[in-house]
């Protein structure tokens, strides 16, 4: 509570300038949407809007929420830490207190101190950084997953479906590879199941047939790979022109149309975890129609958490009948929503109490279809 | 043969291959000190882009529904050839040559700034994403019981092997016999005094990069074959590694740059095969280190002696 007699001033000023738009308020109820509308990844950006302005139509449509129509306004970070803070403090000044945002994990996470300390509801949809949550915040949730939940998922499917012979992991030494590759070891230990080889490879590497001889030479059957496509492409590609047929499996981080490029065939039957396709969903089914009739994409993969970001606010806000986010955000922590990416609970943290991955299998043709369970 | 030794024998293979590569690479470092004592850091550059070409060439010519592939692949050589000799002409003109007798610091800098510049061009022109191309050549040898361990030789690395040893041994021809070979050799020995007994030793110097050039060149057609992939940084990892290898043959000695390729190549494979693999690099350059500790300029290098 110290927080707020600190920002009390600042909210004094604000309501000062606001005294006129409070009426306007009354009708309609303004939601930022934060994201990179340039830079290098706005093509996240432009997913996460199409989400929210077909959440926000659909809602409207419906009559709204308590009486208000909702408004989004787009707020653009480029996905630059730097500019996120200025982002988040000018949606303070705007007087906008519900955020559907940030997109990219290192812009979220200075944003959200800001909006924690400034009284303002935050959604994420597409950021996975477990750091983001740990500081105890209030306000702010997500309706994505965690990065590190992929590694427990992944172990669990290896032990239960899979059920390899010989085991090898094979990590990239940095953050996120290792990290998973890790956190898959852990799991599988847990279950009695030890791997022959756990080793990394340098990233930027071309040659892997040393590592390869050695993988033929134990008779490895399964090789869970922790890292990004680059790397794996070459070690399937190679591994193919060796003669040496494991089943591969890896992080999100390989599921890209460029694996195929590289590995070719040898890409036929990979698994990987990866976030759900919820345009697949049947439920979705009139919503993905609604979004492709303007002409627009309802495939990419945060298209459907950020459509569930509203959901999730404007259900919270006609079940309390108030806009004031401390409120919502107590609700939110209680109650289970019903969404767009299914059914939503949340932990303490603010996140989701279910993954949103799920195993996939990899197709030569840069396609994905869920694995066999 | 046991198991054991045929797993050995794989990874030699393995080993022989990165090191043949490398060693192609690292003559373009060697000669251009062995004449100037310089270091050229824009050559990894030169190597990324001759693989580029070769790609571009490639895949140019199947979309157009060529199909003789040794026809292709000729052409594609022919062309990385002469795009990157040109490069290496361009990066002696432009960073090198104004700068002849001034500091030995400023050329240094110039050519790490020519790096930098080529890496960018080509990522501005190409896309920082990794390009790959369909496997050309497949296919290998086997033997050894599939019982126990299978050794498999791919055509890929037996091209590898024999378009660097044919590389090889003319470049030695070329240096041991031609004028052109003993006006370098002259060049190393005294650039002042080749030049007053009428050799157009500038002219030399540039030789020395355009032929490094079309070695690298051939490096990036082959590695670019062998591993399908390439993209604009690859330079700057191969060049590091090809530089270690001349350093540790003794720069300066072509013969020392073809040793130290190898020795890197098979050090690196079997450092991978028993040891875990992330221990690679450890293990190659602490050799390096002692190496260089025990004979400082290198293993065939001779100080004041034949440079090039």
């Amino acid at each position: 509570m110290k927080q707020f007699s600190k920002t009390l001033l600042s909210i004094g000023t604000a309501l000062a300038i606001l005294g006129s738009a409070a009426a306007v308020q009354a009708e309609t109820l303004k939601i930022a949407l934060a994201g990179p509308a340039t830079g290098p990844v706005a093509q996240y950006g432009d997913m996460q809007k199409i989400g929210v302005m077909a959440a926000i139509d659909d809602i409207n449509k419906a009559g709204g929420v308590n009486g208000m129509q909702l408004e989004g306004v787009i707020y653009d970070d480029a996905c630059d830490p730097k500019q996120a803070v200025a982002v988040a403090n000018k949606i303070v000044n705007d007087g906008i207190t519900h955020v559907v945002g940030h997109l990219c994990s290192s812009s979220t996470e200075p944003a959200a101190d800001v909006y924690e300390e400034e009284g303002v509801l935050m959604i994420t949809a597409a950021s996975t950084s477990p750091s983001i949550t740990e500081k105890g915040h209030q306000l702010v949730f997500r309706t994505i997953g965690l990065d590190s939940l992929q590694g427990s998922m992944a172990a669990d499917y290896i032990a239960n479906t899979v059920k390899p012979k010989t085991l090898a992991i094979i990590h990239d030494k940095q953050q996120y590879g290792e990290g998973l590759a890790q956190t898959v070891k852990d799991g599988l230990e847990a279950k009695g199941i030890s791997a022959v080889m756990f080793e990394g490879v340098t990233p930027g590497d071309k040659d892997f047939s040393a590592l390869i001889a050695k993988l033929k030479k134990e008779s490895v059957d399964f090789v869970y790979y922790g890292g990004y496509h680059p790397e794996l492409g070459l070690i399937l590609r190679q591994s193919s022109e060796k003669n040496f047929s494991a089943q591969f499996m890896g992080p999100e981080g390989i599921v890209n149309a460029d694996l195929a490029k590289i590995a070719g065939d040898a890409t036929e039957g990979v698994l990987a975890t990866a976030p759900k396709s919820f345009d697949q969903n049947p439920e979705n089914k009139a919503r993905v129609e609604a979004i492709t009739a303007k002409g627009e994409d309802a495939s990419g993969p945060f298209v459907f958490t950020a459509y569930a970001a509203v959901q999730v606010m404007g259900d919270a806000i006609k079940a309390v009948g108030d806009t004031d986010p401390v409120k919502l955000a107590d609700y939110i922590r209680k109650n289970e929503f019903d969404t767009s990416i299914g059914k939503v609970t949340y932990d303490e943290k603010g996140d989701l109490t279910e993954s949103t991955f799920l195993v996939y299998s990899l197709h030569k043709d840069g396609s994905k279809t869920p694995a066999p369970q | 043969m046991s198991e054991a030794s045929l797993y050995f024998l794989q990874q030699l293979i393995n080993g022989l291959t990165i090191g043949s590569t490398y060693a192609l690479i690292a003559i373009g470092y060697t000669m251009v000190y062995g004449i100037i004592g310089m270091i050229n850091f824009a050559h990894g550059e030169i190597y990324m882009i001759g693989s580029y070409i070769s790609f571009i060439v490639i895949a140019g010519l199947l979309g157009m529904g060529m199909v003789a592939l040794p026809v292709i692949l000729i052409i594609a050589l022919v062309i990385a050839v002469f795009i990157a000799s040109t490069y290496g002409w361009a990066v002696e003109r432009v960073a090198y040559r104004p700068l002849r007798g001034s500091n030995r610091l400023i050329p240094l800098i110039s050519a790490i700034g020519m790096s930098i510049f080529l890496q960018n061009y080509v990522v501005l022109a190409q896309g920082s994403r990794d390009v790959a191309l369909a496997p050309q050549i497949s296919g290998s040898w086997t033997f050894g019981d599939p019982q126990l361990f299978e050794v498999s030789l791919s055509y890929m690395q037996l091209i590898i092997w024999a378009v660097t040893l044919v590389c090889m041994t003319a470049l030695t021809l070329f240096i041991s016999r031609s004028r052109m070979g003993r006006a370098c050799r002259a060049c190393s020995e005294d650039q002042g005094m080749t030049n007053l007994l009428g050799i157009d030793t500038n002219r030399t110097i540039a030789m020395t990069f355009i032929i490094g050039a079309a070695l690298a060149a051939v490096a990036g057609l082959l590695l670019g074959l062998y591993y399908g992939v390439v993209n604009p940084f690859v330079g700057f990892i191969a060049g590091l590694k090809a530089f270690t290898a001349a350093v540790l043959g003794g720069i300066g000695s072509i013969p020392g740059a073809m040793l130290g390729g190898l020795i890197l190549g098979v050090t690196e494979a079997l450092t991978s095969a028993y040891f875990p693999s992330e221990y690679k690099d450890v293990v190659s350059f602490g050799l390096l280190i002692l190496i260089l500790l025990f004979r400082p300029s290198g293993l065939l290098g001779k100080p004041e002696v034949e440079k090039v």
